[in-house]
């Protein structure tokens, strides 16, 4: 693992975070079938960790977020088969709210169907 | 209405031992009483390309970090062991195994609230006047009243127009017939994920219960099972 700088602040890992995410999003955009829902999970998760990023812009990162953050950036970084990219664009996001201590509020269900 | 056995193909008899396999049976008896956190670990270890523990146990520092307890890390490193030897599989056949083990929890969990002998596993429902599903549904509550179906998937991604049509099939044949039958999917991936699979589903959904990675506690009677982390 590289090294972190010190005394970094909480929305700085979660712009790394979101960085690494992106490339994830790009590989598991390859599965044409998935495509719909792949921009789908990846807009709502974006979402998700872009406003916790905004909305503790006064937190440092402690050193276990940091290396959580570090070592869940690699892992993902390490997927090559696209469908294992589309399970992961849900479970990364969840596994980073986790280490943060974000609680996630899930929404409701869509009313229609 | 009645339930059935379904018929044993070749696929059937191979996958039977996957479900029969001990390591199936540890994970689910390790995730039936696990937290939040400790679910997520094993659907990302499962689902993971790394077979370092060290790797592991540093994302997850709520249960591996310096200020948890030792009967949190205990279990937590129990988790990760059985994650990481599903892992080992390789690929096909952890696809199977993670499959068996979100079935054998469901099991697990509906039987804390109804008792081990209404819950059954692959079994069809026969519908008067109706041939019937070739599929069989993953975990059925055979009992009158209170009658379940359940469908397990892995991810969210699963969520698909069949299911959801065979489904909910089912319990509007249940009801032509004055009966009642509950149906469900359980998926073992967040909630968020599955409400965003089904906002683009047109297969009707809305007697369908979808029990999620956070809520998988209600399956058992409980709202959760009171411990955090």
């Amino acid at each position: 693992m590289r090294e972190l700088p010190p005394d970094e602040a909480l929305h700085t890992v979660l712009d790394r975070a979101l960085t690494g995410y992106e490339a994830l999003i790009d590989l598991a955009h390859t599965i044409d079938d998935e495509w719909q829902y792949v921009t789908d999970l990846a807009a709502v998760w974006r979402g998700r960790l872009t406003a916790v990023a905004a909305s503790r812009t006064r937190d440092a990162a402690e050193r276990p977020v940091q290396v959580a953050a570090e070592r869940a950036i690699e892992e993902i970084g390490l997927i090559t088969d696209p469908h294992r990219a589309i399970d992961w664009l849900s479970t990364f996001p969840q596994l980073i709210l986790l280490a943060i201590g974000e609680e996630d509020r899930p929404p409701p269900r869509p009313s229609a169907g | 209405m009645r339930f059935q056995d379904a018929a044993r193909d070749g696929r059937a008899i191979v996958y039977a031992r996957v479900q029969a396999d001990p390591l199936v049976t540890r994970a689910a008896a390790l995730l039936v009483d696990a937290t939040l956190g400790e679910r997520l670990l094993a659907r990302a270890v499962m689902n993971g390309e790394s077979t370092d523990p060290d790797a592991w146990r540093a994302m997850f520092p709520t249960l591996f970090g310096p200020e948890t307890t030792q009967p949190t890390r205990d279990r937590a490193e129990a988790v990760l062991a059985v994650s990481l030897a599903v892992a080992d599989r390789g690929d096909e056949v952890r696809s199977q195994f993670r499959g068996a083990i979100v079935e054998e929890l469901t099991q697990r969990l509906l039987e804390r609230r109804v008792g081990a002998d209404a819950v059954r596993r692959e079994r069809r429902i026969l519908f008067d006047g109706m041939t019937s599903e070739i599929h069989p549904y993953d975990v059925t509550v055979e009992r009158d009243p209170g009658a379940e179906a359940w469908d397990c998937k892995w991810g969210a991604r699963g969520i698909a127009a069949d299911v959801l049509h065979q489904l909910d099939d089912a319990r509007r044949r249940a009801a032509d017939e004055g009966a009642r039958l509950r149906v469900g999917l359980v998926v073992f991936d967040a909630r968020r994920s599955a409400v965003v699979r089904l906002a683009r589903q047109t297969a009707p959904s809305r007697e369908t219960r979808i029990v999620s990675l956070e809520t998988l506690d209600q399956l058992g009677g409980s709202a959760n099972t009171g411990r955090t982390g």
